[in-house]
């Protein structure tokens, strides 16, 4: 007997048709994930039947015996209060920020008609999604908790009515690996204690394979293939479904045929960072105390932690793109000037790309200009036509049309946009790039393809990589060598097969059972 | 939030110093005095004035006298109104500027938020258009236009209310000269909701709320009404200090003898102690109100409340 079926459904936003014809069912206590990339629908499926997207369902979505589609919006509003729970995917911004965890809680307990809870009732519920202090946070604003922390408040309150169907959109992707891995293992609980369906929409195929009994895989707002998860992930029966798969990096992936690397070409040693604590208060927070690393001509180095590890800031140290308290960093054994006195000709060496390429391109400016910025500051000599020459050979490096040279990032779409930044990076001919979670916003399919353009990269111009990332598989098929930070120091370095085959600390062991080996 | 208040005190100490010691040196350098008259003075009784008054006294060693002056609370004798001191003249303004600015503040966020909240909640169609429009239009409409209009259709041609005059402040005196003051605030107040709450509205935690099936309005006053408001808040900080210290052009039209009046006479006659008063008052007021509204933004959203 399920508990949500759903059967032809179709949505409609201003007229485009962005789902047709989906089906699927959710038993109780069973996970029925709906993968595909972004814009294939799985959003729209999940939440117009309910009311709770701009789109327009037509078909059919059952919830028990009662029809959602066609129903008044008072009818879906007591059955989202009493029947289904929703978690949603960003946890900085889901909850009100105006309003105690506790007000949040007592709210969402209430509306399927239940009395108000007592405290001890809602420290209880809290403390059950594995919420640490759960006294405490009662009476605190949601900016007070961490992101994963957040997360177990907002499903907490998922199920404070006590649902028989949570909905989950993309309920991990803005985490790291390890809170990622502790946010599916509490929804595999509750699925398993209460008989609760889940419905999961992931991009994240690992994941899926890991805690979906079911797979339905969309794309481009049709069904491309669905049935048992773990069989349709081990052979994927369409040719979208494959694509999939290969783009999806794994641990257990044979390891990639890497280049050999050549003479050392940075080496940071003993770098200190602190930031002075905010307000009025004395003393310094230590980000990054006493890390040394040494990166190689044409060699990638994953720097790999937890969020706060500090790997970034000691990135933005090396790259001297922030500051730098102690230690020394040398480009082929001249030292590197500090951050203010790095000339034109130091900078054009280390260039960064970062983690959300909307963010990180101006976006009043056409994509050749972005391109070309660099080079006016960086290799003044250039005349006008060299330059538009360069950019356009840096657009079709970064496999980019040429028409794009005048195009606005709005027109972009996130991987386009992630191109464009890499092109920015690379057209002051660098020997190195930083490259801060330069995956990470991006979907599974088109991340897959940067990576593989950073590869060529890689070894067409004998680019050092320093690899930023929270996701060990990832560093695993790009990388040479990967280095672990925790706390602000790092913590294991070593050959990525070796640290990820045999991890000696506790903090890569965690990292590696997280990426779900 | 105490520490806040605290901090928020002692800044205000040096600030108003520095705005005691410029508008002083400012006023010392505009031309003229305040005994010059159509009849010029003798010098005798010009220097036995000037004298009486310590204008004869170096100008650092007046602001220095000055400051002593008002830190005990004396703002000095006015210069042109003879036989009355600064305070005593405040004492006599300030009552009918409180009422009028307070009861418009008042009106115009209930009309301007209630305004605002209603064109939001029916985005995109005629009512909102409406009132949108209604919004502009009052705050492209200068006091001195919509004040002597409404003269002239309620008071002169409907003969509902009173042309003008304060009559120890009778509620129909006060009509009049309260929604004329307030119409334009109301306007940009409206304005400032609807966007806010149009905003606010497209927030991933109102999409939450809704999915925790909470009814519209439910949404709306828990989970919207509040990060819309901000806007408003920074609005309402500075605008509340100019409503209630006086509106010099309603205080003309309807007569009125608020603080907005005496603020004018002080300035054209060279009543150095009285504008020094009433610019110390207002500087205060500023001040005052700034903190009320950072104390706004603390509730609106605990994120803004200070470490």
């Amino acid at each position: 007997m399920s508990v949500y079926t759903v059967d032809g459904l179709h949505v409609r936003i201003d007229g485009e048709l962005v789902v047709e014809d989906v089906g699927f069912a959710v038993g109780a206590g069973e996970c029925v994930a709906l993968a595909g990339a972004s814009g294939s629908g799985k959003s729209q499926s999940c939440l117009a039947p309910f009311g709770l997207s701009p789109g327009i369902p037509a078909g059919s979505a059952r919830l028990g015996k009662t029809e959602l589609i066609g129903a008044d919006p008072a009818t879906l509003r007591q059955i989202r209060g009493k029947d289904v729970g929703f978690v949603f995917q960003h946890p900085l911004t889901a909850l009100t920020p105006h309003l105690t965890i506790g007000a949040q809680l007592s709210e969402a307990w209430r509306q399927g008609g239940a009395p108000p809870p007592s405290r001890s009732d809602m420290i209880a519920a809290l403390d059950r999604v594995g919420l640490d202090e759960p006294e405490n946070r009662l009476d605190q604003f949601p900016h007070r908790l961490s992101g994963g922390q957040r997360q177990r408040a907002l499903i907490g309150m998922a199920i404070a009515h006590r649902p028989k169907l949570l909905i989950a959109d993309e309920p991990v992707s803005a985490l790291d690996a390890s809170l990622r891995a502790e946010i599916m293992a509490l929804l595999d609980t509750l699925r398993r204690e209460d008989g609760l369906a889940l419905l999961l929409v992931s991009h994240d195929l690992a994941a899926i394979g890991r805690h979906a009994d079911r797979l339905v895989m969309l794309r481009g707002g049709r069904v491309e293939e669905s049935g048992p998860a773990a069989r349709h992930l081990a052979a994927p029966t369409s040719a979208y479904g494959r694509e999939l798969v290969a783009a999806t990096p794994r641990l257990t992936d044979p390891p990639p045929d890497l280049a050999e690397t050549g003479a050392p070409l940075l080496l940071a040693e003993n770098v200190h960072v602190s930031f002075p604590r905010p307000g009025w208060r004395r003393g310094r927070i230590e980000a990054v105390s006493g890390a040394s690393l040494t990166v190689h001509e044409g060699e990638a180095l994953a720097l790999v932690g937890g969020s706060g590890s500090g790997k970034s800031t000691l990135a933005r140290a090396i790259a001297r793109l922030g500051p730098l308290d102690r230690g020394q960093v040398c480009w082929r054994e001249e030292t590197l000037p500090e951050r203010k006195r790095m000339l034109p000709r130091y900078r054009r060496l280390i260039q960064p790309v970062f983690q959300d390429p909307a963010a990180s391109l101006d976006p009043q400016w056409q994509v050749s200009d972005i391109i070309a910025e660099p080079l006016r500051h960086l290799r003044p000599g250039l005349g006008k036509g060299d330059r538009a020459e360069l950019v356009g050979a840096t657009l079709q490096e970064v496999d980019l049309p040429a028409e794009f040279a005048d195009r606005l990032p709005r027109a972009l779409s996130g991987g386009q946009s992630q191109r464009v930044a890499i092109a920015r990076a690379l057209v002051s001919e660098p020997e190195m790039l930083v490259l801060d979670e330069a995956t990470s916003a991006l979907d599974v399919l088109v991340a897959g393809r940067v990576l593989d353009l950073l590869e060529r990269l890689r070894q067409k111009r004998n680019l050092a990589l320093l690899f930023i990332t929270h996701d060990l598989a990832v560093a695993r098929r790009l990388c040479h060598r990967i280095a672990v930070m925790e706390a602000g120091e790092i913590v294991e370095e070593g050959p990525a097969q070796r640290i990820i085959a045999t991890p000696a600390h506790r903090a890569t062991q965690k990292l590696v059972t997280a990426s779900g080996v | 939030m105490r520490a806040l208040l605290f901090r928020r005190l002692l800044t205000a100490i040096p600030t108003l110093l520095c705005v005691v010691v410029l508008s002083f040196v400012l006023m010392r350098l505009a031309p003229g005095g305040p005994f010059d008259g159509e009849r010029a003075l003798d010098e005798e009784t010009r220097a036995a004035l000037d004298a009486a008054y310590g204008l004869d006294l170096p100008l650092g060693e007046q602001i220095i006298l000055y400051i002593g002056r008002i830190v005990r609370g004396d703002f000095g004798p006015s210069l042109v109104y003879r036989d009355f001191t600064v305070s005593e003249l405040i004492a006599q303004g300030l009552p009918v500027s409180l009422t009028i600015g307070g009861l418009a503040l008042l009106l115009s966020c209930a009309l301007g938020i209630g305004g605002g909240l209603w064109a939001a909640v029916r985005a995109g169609r005629w009512q909102d258009e409406a009132v949108m429009g209604a919004a502009t239009l009052l705050t492209a409409l200068p006091v001195f236009v919509t004040g002597p209009l409404f003269v002239l259709i309620f008071a002169l041609g409907l003969g509902w209310l009173p042309v003008s005059g304060w009559e120890a402040g009778s509620p129909s005196h006060l009509v009049l000269p309260v929604v004329a003051l307030a119409l334009p605030f109301a306007g940009a107040i409206a304005k400032l909701t609807r966007a806010g709450l149009a905003k606010a509205l497209n927030e991933d935690h109102v999409r939450t709320a809704r999915a925790r099936g909470l009814a519209e309005s439910q949404v709306i006053a828990r989970h919207a009404l509040r990060p819309a408001l901000v806007p408003v808040a920074s609005y309402l900080g500075p605008a509340a200090a100019g409503l209630l210290t006086g509106a010099v052009i309603i205080e003309t039209v309807f007569a009125l003898p608020g603080l907005g009046r005496y603020f004018v006479q002080g300035a054209l006659n060279r009543d150095y102690p009285l504008v020094l008063g009433v610019v110390t008052l207002y500087a205060g007021l500023i001040i005052l109100f700034n903190l009320v509204a950072d104390l706004i933004y603390g509730w609106l959203d605990p994120r803004m409340r200070a470490e």
